[in-house]
């Protein structure tokens, strides 16, 4: 029997602003437990929200990168229920009007793209941290008031696959918009999967289980595929799936009920009397969209177009900093040039020297890779002056000048490799009978006329390309 | 000297800026007649504390009207390490770790707080029965009503306990106790004083609002604690009323709603309400009777819409932080359980009751949004007839007060606030003002404007007082 799988994904990603949704506290992870506090987030009698326009900044972005519609007329929205996290007895949230609706992400599937359509993504606050120690549990009001953005897509995933890449997508879009660090390993992005299967010629799709809990985004993917031989097996043995709550065990490597829903959550939606309307006008969009950074899939495409390798696109794309600097530095540089020392030298000296590419000053850096581009000096040349700027040296420009004066230029070396074939006849004879081993005799010969001062790597390429015009 | 807290509130002033009392005299002034008092109008006596600060303001000089003057707050109003009850189990011991933004303001004046009022359970009832501390008796009559939710603090003032209180005013609690026991209260325009602090019960319709022996205090009251707050999303930022220059420089066109004269009205209030409108013709202001169809709403709208708040406003008891909690229980269902069902009083668990069914996923169309649709209609009405006219003039209750412990059905219990809600609901604000007695019971009328002319609303009201020497 065939089956289809239907997966709908929710993410909780916390926003990085300086202070909490509806309060002045701090918004920090990994302080002492209940820091970063104050009387709002506990919720006390009398005490009323706040609204943090960063938050609504940041979220705002995430919904235009999203390619969502903007309810610029926005409520905030109060959801009643009990639980001992929850300070209030209700979250401040988005039901109504949330900040972005009807929008799409698109991934690349098997060299194909495919639309994942966004449902909706709306601002909410964060409850405590409940710590669990034998029979008590212990409440961090910390997270409590944090704010989240909850993104749910529409369901279009079809398989484990499909679900990794849009997280993985939402994942860096989240990350260059600077908008939230998503870790999920510290709770600043969650996923949960609502996974339904059915029989192909079925038309309706079969009950909805949701999987809570998952420590990773591969782990989504594990448990994705979990949920599909469970219910396939259910389904085959004549059973009925039941609507009910999961969460994923790492160590099982399996699913593990959690309740099932007998009844529907009521949470009696009411708009939050404590705060009015808010109204976004086109400017603040506007002003949202300009603030934008270039995003990675529109990196993706520059890249491409100016000629970038497809293996140095991916390396320079995942690191938003890299990225970051390259784009900063694009309009001034050889972009291929640049790509490549980007991804070997530079990666390569910044891991050994445990430093970031936004340590490195720019300007020394953009005359560096320019002198290189221009031949004035080589690879190795560029590695060790390359390492001096890592280190603080100002005077970068005269280094090269210095390097420089010692080196060929282009002209002079071809000159020079032309009179060294000329008088080798007999080598030059040999190579056109294809004996290629002639060519390790003229490297000798260059490097040995040049003292050195030439870049081996360069003279090579020469050296081919003469003996190809006269071979 | 005696009695200096009976005296008017410029002459105590004087009396303090020309030194012949100190703060500390009025501070024991009040003491001494809240302990003989037998009204139960307290739930709190802020003794030490004020005299200590009394002691405090000896040094300072005499800067302003307030200065040193004691002040008794409804017991609703959070004040920092003084507990804050509001007339709950529930609430008994807490003991709150900030000041509401009123109290703050209340502060910057060197004004004295003297004591926290009785009141309705978290102002659900408008008799001031519900309160756990037991029932608050009208000083005009101790078997008789002082209305409620603010009882205590309109029962204080009209005993002459003390000159000034807060109360606060959901859907009539200031201005209808007010009227029950012949003072004055303003429940301001929605959003002109800070709510900050203020334990909501309805948080689209609740203001704090000043109970004051006479008109001209109210406004002075009210200058100190209206103004813009940062702390309140739903704070108006408007320019700050100030109590100067409260005389009219024309005469006002009045609308009488047929409504609020109509079948609903109680004899007793119209004998005194008709023959001041008719006094009021005679001032020169033109009275005319209008239609507003909605009015007979009022009700219904607030039985959905404060009781559904409310039922979201009190869901943080749940004894975990603060507030009862009960010693035994199986597990956290349990414990909120046994918190709610101790902690909270009758009046307050059938309320919340309601608000929760109204907003339950199967009755939220059919009874809150299309609430939320009659409010804006009624609010469309009211402003319509702010277009034609200048003030609003109604009886503040459709009867006078009544005996402690008739006993009445749950839903009449809102009756008292028939002619008060509508002014909640639209945000309009609403002054009570005594204009005479039937027998011994005192009337109250109501006194509304458009939007933020509590101005108005005063310079007609200092007129009216004038003319009626009360």
């Amino acid at each position: 029997m065939m089956f289809e799988t239907i997966v709908g994904i929710e993410i909780h990603a916390e926003l990085k602003t300086k202070n909490k949704m509806f309060s002045p506290a701090l918004n920090e992870f990994g302080s002492a437990p209940n820091k970063n506090v104050s009387v709002i987030d506990l919720g006390l009698p009398g005490t009323l929200p706040k609204i943090n326009y960063e938050a609504i900044e940041m979220a705002l972005k995430a919904a235009l990168a999203l390619n969502c519609k903007i309810n610029k007329k926005m409520q905030f929205d109060r959801k009643n229920y009990f639980y001992p996290d929850l300070p209030k007895g209700y979250q401040i949230t988005q039901n109504e009007t949330p900040i972005g609706y009807d929008g799409f992400v698109e991934i690349e599937v098997d060299g194909e793209t495919k639309k994942i359509n966004i449902e909706r993504i709306h601002i909410e606050e964060d409850t405590c941290k409940s710590l669990h120690e034998g029979d008590e549990t212990y409440l961090d009001y910390n997270r409590a008031g944090v704010p989240l953005i909850e993104i749910v897509t529409k369901p279009d995933i079809k398989n484990d696959k499909e679900a990794i890449l849009y997280l993985e997508k939402i994942r860096e879009i989240l990350l260059y918009l600077d908008v939230s660090d998503v870790k999920i390993e510290e709770g600043s992005m969650r996923c949960e999967a609502n996974v339904s299967i059915k029989k192909k010629e079925d038309l309706k799709l079969g009950n909805k289980v949701e999987v809570k809990n998952i420590g990773s985004i591969s782990n989504v993917g594990k448990a994705i595929l979990f949920e599909e031989k469970r219910q396939e097996k259910l389904i085959l043995s004549g059973e009925e799936i039941v609507t009910e709550t999961r969460r994923y065990d790492e160590k099982l490597g399996e699913t593990v009920l959690m309740r099932i829903k007998e009844t529907k959550n009521d949470y009696r939606y009411f708009p939050e009397p404590d705060l009015s309307i808010i109204m976004l006008s086109d400017s603040h969009i506007e002003k949202a969209k300009k603030e934008m950074p270039l995003l990675p899939d529109e990196m993706r495409k520059k890249f491409t177009l100016d000629g970038i390798s497809e293996i140095n696109i991916k390396t320079i794309v995942a690191s938003r900093e890299l990225s970051g600097y390259f784009l900063e530095i694009y309009e001034q540089v050889d972009v291929i040039e640049t790509s490549k020392i980007l991804t070997s030298v530079v990666l390569k000296q910044l891991n050994k020297n445990r430093k970031e590419i936004n340590e490195i000053d720019k300007e020394g850096f953009v005359k560096l890779v320019n002198a290189r581009s221009d031949k004035k000096i080589s690879s190795d040349q560029l590695e060790a002056m390359f390492v001096k700027l890592l280190n603080g040296e100002k005077n970068i420009e005269e280094q090269i000048e210095n390097e420089k004066s010692d080196m060929l230029t282009s002209q002079d070396l071809e000159k020079l490799i032309i009179t060294i074939i000329e008088q080798n006849q007999d080598s030059l004879d040999k190579y056109k009978s294809g004996d290629e081993r002639v060519l390790k005799h003229f490297m000798g010969l260059i490097m040995k006329e040049t003292k050195g001062k030439v870049d081996p790597k360069e003279a090579n390429k020469q050296l081919l390309e003469l003996l190809s015009k006269l071979a | 000297m005696k009695n200096i807290l009976n005296l008017k509130l410029t002459e105590i002033n004087e009396l303090l800026k020309e030194k012949k009392i100190k703060p500390i005299d009025l501070v024991n002034e009040f003491e001494e007649k809240a302990l003989s008092s037998s009204l139960n109008a307290f739930i709190t006596l802020n003794i030490e504390a004020a005299k200590k600060r009394a002691i405090e303001l000896e040094g300072k000089e005499v800067d302003n009207l307030f200065f040193g003057i004691p002040i008794v707050l409804k017991d609703n109003i959070s004040t920092k390490n003084l507990k804050t009850t509001c007339a709950s189990k529930m609430l008994e011991d807490y003991i709150p770790i900030f000041d509401a933004n009123v109290v703050e303001k209340m502060e910057q004046k060197n004004m004295i707080i003297v004591g926290k009022t009785n009141m309705d359970e978290f102002a659900m009832g408008g008799t001031g029965e519900t309160s756990y501390f037991g029932a608050t008796k009208n000083p005009i009559d101790e078997t008789l009503v002082p209305g409620g939710s603010s009882s205590g603090s309109a029962v204080a003032v009209a005993a002459g306990i003390v000159p000034f209180a807060l109360g606060s005013d959901t859907g009539g609690s200031v201005r209808q106790p007010a009227a029950f026991c012949g003072v004055v209260g303003l429940k301001p325009t929605y959003g002109r004083v800070s709510r900050f602090g203020l334990i909501a019960f309805g948080s689209s319709l609740d203001q704090i609002g000043p109970i004051t022996r006479d008109v001209t205090e109210n406004a002075h009251l009210f200058e100190v604690i209206n103004g813009f707050s940062k702390d309140d999303y739903t704070s108006a930022d408007v320019e700050k009323f100030e109590a100067k220059d409260l005389k009219l420089n024309k005469k006002l066109k009045v609308a009488v709603p047929k409504f609020c004269v109509g079948e609903n009205i109680n004899d007793e209030v119209l004998s005194v309400f008709l023959p001041t409108l008719e006094k009021i013709k005679k001032m020169g202001h033109q009275v005319d009777y209008v239609e507003i169809p909605f009015l007979k709403y009022s009700i219904p709208l607030y039985q959905v819409i404060a009781l559904a708040e409310a039922s979201s406003n009190l869901a943080r008891f749940d004894g975990l932080k603060y507030g009862y909690s009960p010693n035994q229980y199986d597990n956290f269902d349990d414990f909120v359980t046994k918190s709610r069902s101790v902690g909270f009083g009758a009046e307050v668990k059938r309320r919340m009751m309601v608000g929760t069914y109204v907003l339950s996923s199967e009755n939220v169309d059919i009874y809150y949004k299309k609430a939320l649709q009659v409010r804006q209609e009624l609010t469309n009405e009211l402003n319509s007839v702010y277009k034609n006219y200048d003030i609003i003039l109604s009886p503040a209750t459709p009867t006078a007060a009544f005996p402690l412990g008739e006993k009445r059905k749950p839903n009449e219990a809102f009756f008292d606030d028939l002619l008060t809600i509508p002014f909640n609901m639209s945000g309009h604000p609403s002054l009570s003002m005594p204009i005479g007695k039937c027998g011994i019971k005192p009337i109250g009328m109501q006194v509304s404007s458009n939007y933020f002319e509590e101005k108005k609303i005063y310079s007609f009201a200092i007129e009216l007082e004038k003319e009626l020497g009360v």
